[in-house]
C-alpha cells in the first residue's frame, strides 16, 4: 500500500501561474513542478490577441497611429513613435525638428512611467505593497501631462502621427513637467525609488533568475533585460533615430544577470530618461510641429511603393515595425516586432527551469514584460 | 536596513492625500481633453469624412428626422458611443469645425440606446 502511495505520489504535479492570477497579467506559464521546485515551464500565451497585424492591412496611416496605442497598453506613446517613424521613412516625410524634440520628450515620459509600473509590480510581486503605491502614485502625476498634452490619460490616440504630433506643447507643459521630474528624481543621482530600497525586496531579487549574457543573446533578449546580463546595447547608441544624438546619456549596465540587476538597470534608466527629457525641453526649437501638408488628417493619401524596417528602444527593449507598400493609400503588410515575446517565452521558460516556486512571480516582472505587446 | 522606507511612509503620513472627495470635488479637466462630442448642425456641410476617417467606424451618415427634413435635407452624422474610441480624428478632419470633443467624460449608462448620439435630438 505504501508504495502504491509513493508511487502515485511522487511529489511531481502541475500549476497554472496565470491568466487568472493577480500577478500575471493576460498570459498563463504552466509550471511542472516537483516539491517546491520548478521542473519545467511552458509559456500559455494567446489571451490578448487582437490582430494587429492585419487590422493595419484595412486602415490608412493615420488610423493605423491611433491603433498603434494598443499595441503596448503600458507605453503607448513609445509605439506611436515606432509607427510614425516607419511611415515617415517609407513617405520620405521631412519631420520639423520642434516635432522631433516634442516626440523625444514624450518618449522618454512614456519609458519613465512604464519603470515606474514595472517597480510597483515587482514591488507587489514581492510582498513590497507601499513600493506598489508609492510607484503607481508618481506614475500619476505623469499620466496628468498626458492627458495635458495628447487629451488623454493612457491612451494618446495617435499623438505622435505620420508627419510630427497631432498638437503642439499647451502653454506651461514645459514647466510641469520639469516639476513633475524633479518630484520623481529628486536630484540627478537618487530617484524617490531608491530611497524605498530594503533588505527584504534585496534578498528576494538577488540571486533569483540569473541569465547569462551568452544565454541572453542566444534567446533573444534586448533592453533592460540585455543590460541587466552585462552587454551594453541600446538603439539609441547604437542606431540613433529621432534626435538622440544630440543628448548625452550613459546606458547602465550591470554584469549580474540576476532579478535585482534588472531591477538595478531599471532604476538607472529612469534616471537617464529624467536627463534625455531635461535635455531636450532646453535644447527645444519653436517651429511647426507638424509638416504642413499632413496638418489637417487626410483620406487617400498615396504610400509610396516599398518596404521598410524600423527599430526603437522602447522601455521594454526593442521595438520593430517592418512596413510594405504597395504604392496605396493603405499598407501592403505591417510585421510588429514585440520585445515582450521573445521576454515571455524563451527567456522565461529558460529562467523559470530549477527556480522555486515563490521565486516566479520575482522572475516574471524583473523581466518587465507586457502581454498586450506579445499577443499584439 | 535603510531608513529611507520609514522616511517616506512618515513622510505621507503627514502630507496632503493625492486623491480629491470626488463627488464633492474633482481634480480638473484639462483643455484639449476628449470628452463626449459636440455636434452643431448648422455648421455641419454633410461632407461626410468624418465618417470615413473614424477608425471604429462609429459614425453613420443618417437623415434627420421627418418634421427637421425640411430645414435639414442632407445627412447627417449619428455617433455610437460605444464604438467610439475618442481619437478626435473626426474633429481635426471637420472642415467647418461643426464636431468638437468636450470635456464631458460621465458617459457611463445603463440604457444602451443613449449611447447612439443622434444628429437633431
Amino acid at each position: 500500500m505504501i508504495n502504491v502511495f509513493e508511487r502515485l505520489n511522487d511529489g511531481k504535479y502541475t500549476i497554472y501561474f496565470g491568466p487568472a492570477h493577480p500577478g500575471s497579467g493576460n498570459f498563463g506559464v504552466k509550471l511542472e513542478v516537483d516539491g517546491e521546485c520548478v521542473i519545467s515551464a511552458r509559456a500559455d500565451p494567446g489571451f490578448l490577441h487582437r490582430g494587429f497585424e492585419k487590422l493595419m492591412e484595412y486602415r490608412i496611416p493615420i488610423q493605423n497611429a491611433v491603433l498603434s496605442d494598443r499595441i503596448c497598453i503600458l507605453e503607448s506613446l513609445a509605439w506611436n513613435l515606432v509607427h510614425a517613424e516607419a511611415v515617415d521613412e517609407l513617405m520620405g516625410i521631412d519631420v520639423p525638428e520642434r516635432a522631433r524634440y516634442i516626440r523625444v520628450v514624450l518618449a522618454e515620459l512614456s519609458r519613465i512611467q512604464s519603470h515606474l509600473i514595472w517597480f510597483g509590480v515587482i514591488s507587489a510581486g514581492t510582498g513590497f505593497d507601499t513600493g506598489f503605491k508609492i510607484a503607481f502614485g508618481l506614475r500619476d502625476y505623469i499620466l496628468d501631462i498626458f492627458e495635458m498634452v495628447t487629451g488623454g490619460r493612457v491612451y494618446p490616440a495617435g499623438y505622435i502621427c505620420p508627419g510630427g504630433v497631432r498638437r503642439d506643447f499647451p502653454r506651461g507643459a514645459k514647466e510641469r513637467i520639469m516639476r513633475v521630474i524633479s518630484k520623481i528624481c529628486v536630484d540627478e543621482d537618487t530617484t524617490v525609488l531608491e530611497k524605498l530600497e530594503n533588505k527584504v525586496l534585496k534578498d528576494r531579487l538577488e540571486g533569483v533568475g540569473v541569465l547569462s549574457a551568452r544565454e541572453a543573446i542566444k534567446l533573444g533578449a534586448t533592453g533592460p533585460v540585455l543590460r541587466g546580463s552585462g552587454i551594453k546595447a541600446d538603439v539609441r547608441r547604437d542606431d540613433p533615430y529621432e534626435v538622440y544624438e544630440c543628448f548625452e546619456f550613459e546606458i547602465p549596465t550591470m554584469n549580474e544577470g540576476d532579478a535585482y540587476a534588472r531591477y538595478c538597470v531599471g532604476i538607472e534608466e529612469i534616471k537617464e530618461s529624467a536627463k534625455i527629457v531635461r535635455q531636450a525641453l532646453k535644447m527645444m526649437p519653436d517651429g511647426d510641429y507638424i509638416a504642413p501638408q499632413f496638418r489637417k488628417p487626410k483620406l487617400h493619401v498615396k504610400i509610396p511603393e516599398g518596404e521598410v524596417y524600423v527599430r526603437n528602444e522602447v522601455a521594454r527593449g526593442e521595438g520593430c515595425v517592418y512596413m510594405v507598400s504597395d504604392g496605396g493609400d493603405k499598407p501592403y503588410r505591417v510585421k510588429i516586432r514585440g520585445p515582450s515575446f521573445l521576454h515571455m517565452i524563451p527567456v522565461l521558460e529558460h529562467l523559470l527551469c530549477g527556480a522555486e516556486i515563490a521565486d516566479v512571480p520575482a522572475i516574471y516582472w524583473s523581466l518587465n514584460v507586457c502581454p498586450a505587446d506579445m499577443d499584439r | 536596513m535603510k531608513m529611507g522606507v520609514l522616511a517616506e511612509v512618515f513622510g505621507n503620513m503627514f502630507a496632503k492625500p493625492m486623491t480629491v472627495r470626488f463627488p464633492k470635488e474633482a481634480i480638473p479637466i484639462p483643455d484639449g481633453y476628449r470628452g463626449e462630442h459636440e455636434f452643431n448642425i448648422d455648421l455641419c456641410i454633410s461632407c461626410g469624412l468624418c465618417s470615413k476617417i473614424c477608425p471604429n467606424r462609429a459614425i453613420d451618415m443618417v437623415e434627420a428626422p421627418e418634421e427637421y427634413r425640411e430645414k435639414y435635407p442632407k445627412r447627417y452624422p449619428r455617433i455610437d458611443l460605444g464604438k467610439c474610441c475618442f481619437c478626435a480624428l473626426c474633429q481635426d478632419i471637420c472642415p467647418k469645425g461643426a464636431i468638437k470633443m468636450t470635456k464631458n467624460v460621465f458617459l457611463s449608462t445603463f440604457d444602451p440606446k443613449s449611447v447612439i448620439k443622434e444628429p437633431i435630438k
